[in-house]
């Protein structure tokens, strides 16, 4: 393993990211593996540098890196920052282990899609965003001593987070406020309150399988974190919750304005003292009260001819010239084949009563 | 995206602290431009607290014309000091030929007047300033105000610091305040007023962010204040909202947040204060900001501010010792700057709050 | 048969003609009796009869589908006989020859009335011309119209500039406030205002039970303006009259019940609204026609079965400055200056000194500016006030805000803007283009009946509102054409158009980069046409 320190300043000049990337990769290419880089706010460090052969492992020491360290790093790359680092965190990460021996700014684990992140410190807004999981690859996994910002998990599609909610007494949300916004996959476990968290989730227990994953994760994480000893106080299981996504059937729909109408409406409707109003809804060409016309039969000038009879498209003439309301529409064919105007037709256009 | 910085301290400190504190925060285009404002100033500038204090910058033509405006008034020069430039070659900067930083006495005719009288004096003097300096286009007026000290220039901040002597601190003068930026508006002609800090009457505001009501905002204010002018950047908006709330209006700090980024209507209806925030928010409802900033400033009491929008969309930390604070963008420049203070004292201010750091370095959060 | 006089009324006199298709006819007779303004009848014709027959015996009779030719029963086009027909056998066409308005005219010597929409509307409209063209791509970072939260409400209400709220501040707090103007903050867009009378009680019904549900199940805090023709007192001594704007208008019918309903209120309304003109018909009082009077509308609006006309303007206001006086005061005095009372104005020429003379008015007591464009809508209006009069709403709105600003003054007096929105099918993209130019707020009532289920257009189609023969049961008082209309389809409807309205506004604003209504925005706005952005002041491209 060939080891090699970078210099973020050199001749008191901040190298720029771009050469510092590129001199990272050309001791790649010379067999470097093991690199100590003492940045001066550099982005993409430990990320975007890619080993010989994919068997290779690639190790980063870091000081003072600027946004993006580990951003879009591969398998077989092993990240330690120590200290605080900026925004996005193992943005696409694709399977690299990174360690965090502080806080993180905004956007950490971003769209990760694998490997595990470990934080030894709290992680900002809008963290753990889009994270997914690839069955080809292990899911992701994103470990947090402390909390998160807010509008966390936004959209999380996959893997795991794990919020342990350490030295978060003033507090109100270790999730901070409207996390998990869209979030359709994944899990996230977490210790201490949460609020504001969005509806398309459901926040429940832990079972015997969460239980062990905790178990042998928070070993592993407290490790890479150097913080072993907490270990009793962050594996009390009363204290955890878990968060998964509520499937499609599960969500709210709203009730149908019929029923509102039905139950929380003025009672009677808001015309109840005027009108009787039975909610009935006419057809076009209607029968019975519903008709705009109806026929009216005068015996005096009948000759029985019965045409008015054959010729009603609806049968609703008898025999004896009285008229069905329950099949006559009002179409005044009647009164038209009538020869001796027998048939009239009056309007029925009534108010409500 | 711009990357801003505050530094405030019990000690006296120089601009090489601002530049360091933003050289590893460099990004893209974070090579355009530098420019600072010292406030609380000490060396030589210490003892005159209480005059004003031109800082400009001119053609030789617009520096006789402002001296010629400024003894029309009756100013008279009580001290001047002019950086000891380092014009080696391969700097990246478009200096002018002149930069004027001076420490003026009032007019006889304000020797007894009241302090609202000698700001209006100085308000207007600025103005005219500006306006002739604009109309033959030779020169810019920063800031004319007791204990503030301005400098914008173009070009690489690295250069600038060299052509200036910053990164020394002998020749430099020093604050306990200074509050810095690293590029120009890029988005536009580079033009020396749209770069952060903005000054105005004792307030200084740079923010990280967009103003998407700009329109909105230039319209209303354009006819509050006779000093809201300018707006050649969309941030500025948000110095003339703060002035205006808190010295026009003397509401106190915190309503700068409910003005700039208002709560929802159903968020102010659960509280105490809704009948009065529901008013703030309809009566100034055209000084509303809503885009992604941080916004920090420094009031004429010497406290440090940081407000965050709604969605805190832009990054901004807190970190301190026992002498000194500083907020910035990110945390790689606290980093540089207070490589041994204790990181869980680190403030990461959270959307719709407000931070104030005051004089004895005292912090106050405000969630809005 | 009889003989055809040249100065008769004639088939190709009529606006609309029904073609009819005998071979697929089967004589149900349900276009017949579908046909609310009996403009088709069965008749019988004689055919030859096909193959040998003998002299006698040449002709038979059979029964077709005719149009009748009458002033009184001719076709609107609304087109029912299609709807019902099984086989497709009728189609509504327009007749481009249609001499029908002068032919009215000549003939009875009176003015044409409509109800509907104006139909002069050659020019196309202003708001179509105008794109939302500052899409937010890496200068302002656009939002998510899921993900994000939006602040979809404005103040309606008199709002006073900061400098005159006399706060007092103790320590960091502002800790008191002297009594202010009333304000509610509501939703932008406001169901129009048609009375009871003009409308079906079952359309009317539907649209405060779809502002109920909007509130209180889906939260989306739209009001529903009342319109002058009485309100219910259920209505009044319920929780929902909350969500109700009242309105006045000349006419001043029905206010009594609403005074003495006043002891039983347990909610105060969510505003008054004055009317002195309507869009569609400036300079024309409220009109509702004999026929459409029923029982129910005499006892609310305390009139007789008659043609009611109200006068184009309030009597004894003489004066902007009186009308503040006598109609605000006396409004703002009503409900005990808890309730902010707004005006609704016809836009016009004048709309600007108006807006100016209430902004300084002395009192405080105007809360909303209603400006209504002419494409509107109405009830019943006659011809000649639909087609000839009127201003459109766009350039009317920008100039009133710009007076606004003028004067530094954006906002204390919100407006809200009407006429014809909605008309090409979106609410939520009038709305937005009118807020960015400068409107707190907006409202239409025609796109409601369309929601409804109306079948009219801005090209003649039905307008036959003024009739009260509605063959959608919307603009009637007919029992049987009422009963057509579902009231629970149309209010789940018209809570539907606002679920997607409310989705599509936040479409706009999320590309925009807006989470607070845009209000004055309008850089946001683009428009290819010269004289629309010099006019309304934005950004023309090509």
């Amino acid at each position: 393993m060939k080891s090699i320190t970078i210099e973020g300043i050199v001749n008191n000049e901040r190298i720029s990211t771009q050469n510092l990337l590129q001199s990272i990769q050309a001791r790649i290419e010379e067999g470097y593996t093991d690199f100590e880089i003492h940045a001066c706010g550099q982005h993409d460090i430990g990320g975007s540098s890619w080993a010989k052969d994919s068997s290779e492992t690639l190790t980063f020491n870091i000081t003072n890196p600027g946004q993006r360290v580990g951003a879009m790093a591969r398998r077989g790359t092993k990240i330690v920052v120590h200290g605080s680092t900026p925004a996005d965190v193992g943005w696409l990460n694709s399977g690299a282990e990174i360690i965090v021996k502080g806080d993180c700014g905004d956007t950490a684990a971003h769209c990760a899609a694998s490997g595990n992140i470990y934080v030894s410190g709290r992680v900002g807004t809008r963290s753990g965003a889009l994270m997914k999981f690839d069955p080809k690859f292990a899911p992701p996994e994103f470990w947090v001593l402390k909390n998160t910002g807010s509008f966390s998990f936004e959209f999380m599609g996959g893997g795991v987070a794990v919020i342990c909610g350490f030295d978060c007494n003033d507090v109100d949300s270790v999730l901070g406020n409207r996390s998990c916004v869209g979030m359709v996959g994944g899990t996230i476990y977490c210790r201490g309150p949460i609020k504001g968290i969005a509806s398309c989730v459901e926040i429940t227990s832990l079972n015997q399988s969460d239980i062990e994953f905790l178990t042998n994760g928070m070993e592993r994480f407290l490790t890479a974190i150097d913080q072993k000893g907490l270990k009793d106080t962050l594996l009390d299981f009363s204290e955890w919750n878990k968060i998964i996504p509520l499937s499609p059937d599960q969500k709210t729909k709203k009730i149908p304005v019929s029923e509102f109408h039905k139950n929380d409406w003025v009672e009677g409707g808001i015309f109840g003292d005027f009108i009787e109003d039975d909610y009935k809804v006419y057809e076009l060409a209607a029968t019975g009260d519903g008709r705009l016309q109806e026929p009216k039969w005068d015996s005096d000038k009948c000759v029985n001819c019965n045409l008015c009879i054959t010729n009603c498209p609806q049968n609703a003439i008898a025999e004896d010239y009285s008229v069905n309301s329950d099949k006559c529409i009002g179409c005044s064919f009647c009164a038209t084949v009538c020869p001796k105007q027998a048939w009239t037709m009056q309007n029925n256009n009534k108010e409500i009563s | 995206m711009c990357r801003i910085g505050a530094i405030k301290s019990k000690k006296y400190i120089h601009p090489s602290m601002a530049l360091k504190l933003m050289r590893s925060q460099q990004e893209g285009h974070d090579d355009s431009g530098f420019a600072f404002v010292m406030q609380d100033l000490g060396g030589i500038f210490e003892s005159y607290k209480d005059l004003p204090c031109l800082s400009m910058a001119a053609t030789v033509e617009g520096t006789r014309l402002a001296e010629d405006i400024l003894h029309d008034i009756g100013f008279t020069r009580v001290l001047q000091w002019s950086p000891d430039v380092n014009n080696q070659k391969g700097l990246k900067i478009s200096p002018m030929p002149n930069y004027i930083f001076e420490v003026l006495q009032y007019p006889k005719s304000h020797k007894y007047a009241t302090k609202e009288e000698k700001e209006e004096l100085l308000i207007d003097t600025s103005l005219k300033l500006r306006k002739a300096l604009e109309e033959n286009n030779t020169g810019y007026i920063y800031s004319f105000w007791p204990d503030i000290l301005t400098l914008k220039e173009i070009g690489s901040p690295k250069d600038i610091g060299t052509y200036f002597n910053l990164w020394t601190d002998k020749e430099s003068p020093c604050a306990k305040i200074i509050t810095a930026q690293c590029r120009q508006n890029t988005n536009y002609d580079i033009v020396r007023y749209a770069a952060h800090p903005f000054v105005l009457e004792g307030y200084t505001v740079l923010v990280n962010g967009e103003n998407t009501f700009y329109e909105k905002n230039k319209l209303y204010q354009q006819g509050l204040y006779k000093g809201y002018v300018g707006f050649e950047s969309d941030s500025q908006c948000f110095l003339y909202t703060l002035h205006y709330i808190n010295k026009i209006l003397k509401w106190p700090l915190r309503y700068f947040m409910h003005v700039i980024n208002p709560l929802s209507y159903d968020s102010i209806n659960t509280r105490d204060d809704r009948e009065i925030l529901l008013r703030i928010k309809a009566s100034l409802e055209h000084l509303e900001a809503n885009g992604p900033n941080t916004v920090l400033g420094v009031t004429p009491e010497k406290q440090l501010i940081c407000v965050c929008d709604s969605k805190k969309l832009r990054p901004v930390v807190v970190g301190r010792d026992a002498n000194t604070v500083i907020m910035t963008s990110e945390v790689a420049g606290v980093n540089d700057i207070l490589p041994n203070r204790d990181i869980r004292q680190d403030i990461y201010p959270k959307e719709r709050e407000m931070v104030v750091i005051n004089n004895d370095l005292s912090v106050e959060r405000w969630q809005q | 048969m009889a003989a055809v006089k040249v100065n008769e009324l004639h088939l190709d006199d009529l606006p609309w003609i029904v073609e009819y298709d005998e071979t697929k006819c089967i004589q149900c007779g349900k276009c017949v009796a579908a046909c609310s303004f009996q403009a088709i009848k069965p008749a019988i014709e004689q055919r030859k009869k096909s193959g040998s027959v003998t002299e006698k015996n040449k002709l038979e009779k059979v029964i077709v589908i005719k149009q009748n030719i009458s002033f009184e029963h001719h076709c609107r086009g609304c087109g029912m006989c299609t709807m019902v027909c099984p086989n497709g056998a009728l189609k509504v066409k327009r007749n481009m020859e249609s001499q029908y308005s002068v032919r009215y005219r000549a003939e009875k010597g009176e003015s044409i009335k409509k109800g509907g929409r104006s139909n002069l509307n050659t020019e196309g409209r202003t708001l179509d011309k105008i794109k939302v063209g500052r899409i937010s791509q890496m200068t302002d970072p656009s939002l998510d119209a899921v993900r994000h939260t939006f602040e979809l409400k404005t103040p309606f209400g008199r709002v006073l500039s900061a400098d005159k709220l006399n706060f007092k501040t103790e320590g960091d707090k502002i800790i008191e406030d002297t009594p202010l103007p009333p304000n509610n903050w509501i939703y932008p867009i406001i169901m129009g205002d048609m009375s009871i009378g003009a409308v079906s009680w079952r359309m009317w019904e539907a649209m405060a039970i779809a502002t109920g549900y909007l509130n209180e199940v889906m939260g989306i805090p739209v009001r529903m303006c009342t319109g002058e023709g009485g309100i219910p007192s259920r209505l009044l001594k319920s929780k929902y009259v909350k969500y109700m704007i009242l309105q006045i208008a000349s006419g001043h019918f029905g206010w009594n019940r609403i005074i003495d309903a006043m002891p039983d209120m347990i909610e105060d309304p969510a505003g008054i609204l004055i009317k002195i003109g309507q869009g569609a018909k400036p300079g024309d009082g409220g009109m509702l026609m004999a026929n459409k009077v029923a029982k129910y509308v005499q006892e609310i609006r305390g009139v007789p079965k008659a043609d009611l006309l109200s006068p184009p303007t309030h009597q004894g206001l003489y004066s902007i400055e009186e009308s503040v006086q006598k109609m605000f005061l006396s409004m703002n005095a009503a409900f005990n200056f808890r309730v902010p009372v707004a005006i609704k104005v016809a836009s016009s020429a004048t709309s600007v000194s108006v807006y100016n003379n209430l902004l300084r008015d002395p009192y405080n007591i105007v809360g909303g500016f209603f400006l209504d464009g002419l494409a509107a809508g109405t009830g019943a209006a006659h011809e000649i006030s639909l087609n000839h009069t009127g201003h459109p709403i766009t350039s009317k709105l920008r100039d009133c805000y710009l007076a606004a600003v003028h004067q530094g003054r954006q906002g204390e007096i919100p407006i809200f803007a009407g006429g014809g929105l909605g008309q090409t099918g979106s609410f939520a993209a009038d709305a937005f283009k009118l807020i960015c130019l400068g409107a707190n707020g907006v409202f239409s009532g025609r796109l409601l009946l369309e929601i409804a289920g109306c079948v009219g257009n801005d090209t003649e189609k039905c307008n036959a509102c003024n009739t009260g023969l509605c063959p959608a049961g919307i603009a009637s008082q007919d029992v049987c054409l009422t009963k057509r209309l579902d009231i629970d389809k149309v209010a789940q409807n018209l809570v539907n158009y606002f679920v997607a309205t409310d989705f599509e506004l936040r479409k706009l604003m999320a590309a925009t980069g807006c989470s607070s209504l845009p209000i004055g925005r309008s850089d946001a706005l683009i428009t290819v046409d010269k004289n629309v952005a010099d006019r309304l002041e934005i950004q023309y491209v090509c």
